[in-house]
């Protein structure tokens, strides 16, 4: 079905004899960088927003540092190194941070970054409605920020807090102009009113379609780490949203477009098989928290820990996972990822399908009666749990996933798993109505605390499990006053053994992972450190 | 094609050449009423998924391989028969019933009733019916139920316009206008000798309308709007396999091809019942 030119094979035949010796993963970078010339790009996920403040998608990461860039990046080893500051210092008792600003860094719309304007940007989460989830996690213990000169600001805590670093190093924390924040007339959705200093602008924005990226010819202060300096190689680049993947596969094999994202493992063979094609899978894993599966506990069924084990037990994960992603998954036994150092290894294997056990324990819970279609039933109700997936947040074909899962919970348990996708308003309002009674979430957190906090603490935005205990809570709070990391290791070990083998409130799945496929014109892919996610556009070349 | 011949020789000719493509079209369509009629006769559990046998190819064990959650395909086309005729059925029974009130209230009672009903039926056909079911859909929500009721409305003005044409002709009929004279009842008068009397076109109307209603329904599940998953309706089922098409075809061209054999047999046996219909006098 693929459309093959003679041009093409004959050039294909070309370089397999003259370059037999070069491996199929490798990616492509032969030669030297060189500037000019246009890309396309095709993405899974559509931003529900260009805002960074509001950033929710972790692959939407990549478009973000496009057009922004924060107080500090990530190096390869996890470590934090500046970004638009010089540096930082911490006082001694922990409450107050204060940062040197380069000096050098304009906003493309002319506005001159300086500490007013990190001030500007920090202010503007304390805005009523602006985003709540962020305020009440990242910057929960944030007091003010100080302007003490034009290249200094300061950020004074109510207590100690390490989780403001990661915030400032995260598209949340990303810098804003001032301006767009003052001026824009559709501040929450972004877009091209919003100016940041990236080394692109953001111009046209096409709802469904596209999004279009020209340079920045001024900028000039990429981090140390980034490899080289001045603009962006690129003229322009073009991500296209094809959320089908076997779209975006025969986009690229077609040549429409040169670099695709969320390449599934079913379709690997079709890159590794052109010669004219480049694969890179990410070395790591995303960072952040894995893919789980949280249960509801406010009402029933999942109120009754029997039922959560029950439903835990079910599920066969591995075979589930080998079926749908062919064993190029990473199966996750924590709600923390195996890349994070909070990680706690000793969970694995404790737990998961053994389908005996399930039915023991649905049989204690009371749901012993079966309907006609083979499900268990309690006083006449069907063992019925509902999983509500928001569209823009379906990556990875875990709709798939979640049918598979729902096969298996069926098969084994005779639980009923209805799955509905939908899109984030009708999500969010059955979120907020309680109307579910799984959640899926993963989170690309480079900081796996910041991301605990927000799902298990009794305060979190996205605490969909709903279930609250002071002593889990009063955990979460040590790990993120505590800069030991040995202590932190210690806090978060004892929150995933409370949350996954006492309470069983998380089916964790798999740890996700990016994978980039390219023709083998272009250069500079890779992915950024620590989190893991595809770069940005920065280091991207295109060979003539 | 054999209009142009007298229709005797015509008659003659279709009687004394084989016809594959009706048999193939009887064959396909008795097969589908079968799977609709004991789905579990022929085809097991079509829900059964074994994550460690997914999208393997054709074989003894799979006639129609496995699709990406390890079903067997053929038992899902099988079971999907049901779902997808019986979404054809429904709506084309809504859509003919429809059709025929108020095709025999315009046709009846004329002046401003029938200039509406007729503007009505005009505005709808201007729409494509595929159109039309989506901005049903879009109201009244994602589902079974209003799949059907949506190719139902749908598809109604077509049959209403010509019951109400029918009903045009029959009205100037002389057996009507003597039962007038005789003083019939205005009721009995429709019901006896209007009603069996515009109905003639309608079998052979509905019969296509059948196809067509089909395809809608597997066009429109494809979409996602018709019965969730994992129901076996064979659009949702091409749909789950396109992201797979390039490394297992069956999973989503097999169902295809129950939709497009069914379809084409109905068309088929519909123009037959067509060209018997115009072939006797009225």
């Amino acid at each position: 079905m693929r459309h093959t030119r003679p041009a093409a094979v004959v050039l294909a035949l070309t370089l397999l004899l003259t370059a037999c010796s070069s491996g199929g993963q490798q990616p492509a970078a032969v030669g030297r960088p060189v500037s000019g010339g246009s890309l396309t790009w095709a993405v899974e996920i559509e931003p529900i927003t260009f805002n960074p403040h509001q950033y929710a998608q972790a692959k939407a990461r990549l478009l973000v540092w496009n057009t922004f860039e924060a107080l500090l990046g990530h190096d390869s080893q996890g470590g934090l190194v500046p970004w638009l500051s010089t540096g930082h210092q911490v006082s001694a008792d922990g409450m107050t941070y204060t940062f040197a600003l380069r000096t050098d860094v304009t906003f493309t719309d002319g506005t001159k970054f300086d500490a007013a304007a990190v001030k500007a940007n920090i202010d503007q989460f304390f805005v009523e409605g602006y985003n709540p989830a962020v305020l009440a996690v990242q910057l929960r213990n944030l007091d003010r920020v100080e302007v003490v000169d034009p290249a200094t600001v300061a950020f004074h805590l109510r207590q100690p807090d390490v989780l403001l670093l990661d915030f400032l190093s995260s598209p949340q924390g990303a810098q804003v102009s001032p301006k767009s924040l003052k001026e824009a007339k559709n501040l929450k959705a972004g877009g091209p009113e919003l100016a940041g200093t990236g080394p692109f602008i953001l111009d046209r924005y096409t709802a469904g379609q596209e999004v279009h990226f020209t340079k920045n010819a001024a900028y000039n202060w990429a981090p140390a780490n980034a490899g080289h300096s001045g603009a962006a190689y690129l003229d322009e680049i073009t991500y296209r949203f094809l959320k089908e993947s076997s779209v975006r596969v025969g986009a690229l094999t077609s040549g429409q477009v040169q670099v695709i994202e969320g390449v599934p493992a079913t379709d690997e063979p079709l890159i590794t098989a052109n010669p004219q094609l480049s694969l890179s899978l990410s070395r790591g894993l995303n960072s952040g928290s894995a893919y789980s599966y949280y249960f509801n506990t406010t009402h029933a069924p999942f109120d009754d820990i029997r039922v959560r084990r029950a439903f835990r037990e079910a599920v066969d994960v591995d075979a589930v996972l080998t079926g749908v992603y062919r064993g190029s998954a990473t199966r996750a036994w924590s709600v923390i990822g195996p890349t994070s150092p909070f990680y706690d290894k000793t969970l694995e294997k404790t737990y998961g399908g053994d389908a005996a056990e399930a039915n023991k324990l649905l049989d204690e819970a009371g749901w012993t009666a079966r309907d006609a279609d083979g499900f268990r039933t309690k006083d006449g109700k069907r063992l019925t749990v509902r999983l509500v997936q928001s569209a823009p947040f379906v990556r990875d074909r875990r709709d798939v996933l979640a049918q598979a899962v729902q096969a298996q919970v069926k098969q084994s348990a005779g639980i009923d798993l209805n799955i509905a996708v939908v899109d984030q308003g009708t999500a969010t309002q059955a979120l907020a109505d309680g109307q579910y009674e799984v959640f899926d979430n993963s989170r690309a957190d480079t900081d796996a605390g910041a991301a605990l906090n927000l799902l298990l603490h009794s305060g979190g935005a996205i605490n969909r499990t709903g279930f609250t205990d002071p002593a889990l809570d009063k955990l979460l709070e040590q790990g993120r006053a505590g800069t030991d990391q040995a202590q932190r290791q210690a806090v978060y070990q004892r929150v995933q053994k409370l949350a996954i083998t006492d309470q069983a409130l998380i089916l964790p799945l798999y740890a996700p992972a990016d994978q980039i496929a390219a023709s083998r014109a272009v250069g500079g892919l890779g992915f950024e450190p620590t989190a893991g996610v595809p770069g940005s556009a920065y280091h991207l070349w295109v060979s003539k | 094609m054999t209009l142009a011949l007298p229709r005797s020789v015509a008659r003659r000719l279709t009687r004394r050449r084989p016809r594959p493509g009706l048999a193939a079209a009887g064959l396909v369509l008795f097969l589908a009423l079968a799977a609709v009629a004991l789905p579990s006769l022929f085809a097991g559990d079509p829900l059964a998924a074994d994550p460690l046998r997914v999208l393997q190819a054709p074989s003894a064990a799979h006639w129609f391989g496995t699709d990406q959650l390890g079903r067997d395909v053929f038992d899902r086309v099988v079971h999907g028969a049901r779902h997808s005729l019986s979404i054809g059925v429904a709506a084309t029974v809504i859509a003919v019933g429809a059709g025929i009130v108020l095709g025999l209230i315009a046709g009846l009672v004329r002046g401003v009733a029938d200039e509406a009903l007729s503007r009505g039926f005009d505005a709808l056909a201007a729409f494509p019916l595929v159109l039309l079911a989506l901005l049903f859909i879009a109201i009244a929500g994602t589902g079974t139920t209003s799949l059907i009721v949506a190719i139902g409305i749908a598809t109604t003005p077509h049959h209403a316009r010509v019951v109400r044409a029918q009903t045009l002709v029959v009205r100037q009929a002389p057996y009507v206008t003597h039962a007038v004279a005789f003083g019939v009842s205005r009721l009995r008068l429709v019901l006896r000798h209007v009603l069996p009397n515009v109905l003639g076109p309608i079998p052979v109307l509905a019969m296509i309308g059948l196809g067509e209603a089909v395809l809608i329904a597997a066009g429109l599940s494809f979409l996602g709007l018709g019965p969730q998953p994992p129901s076996p309706e064979w659009g949702a089922m091409l749909s789950e396999g396109r992201g797979y098409l390039h490394i297992a075809w069956w999973a989503s061209v097999l169902p295809g091809a129950a939709v497009t054999a069914t379809v084409i047999s109905l068309t088929v046996i519909g123009r037959l019942l067509q060209n018997r219909f115009e072939g006797r006098p009225a």
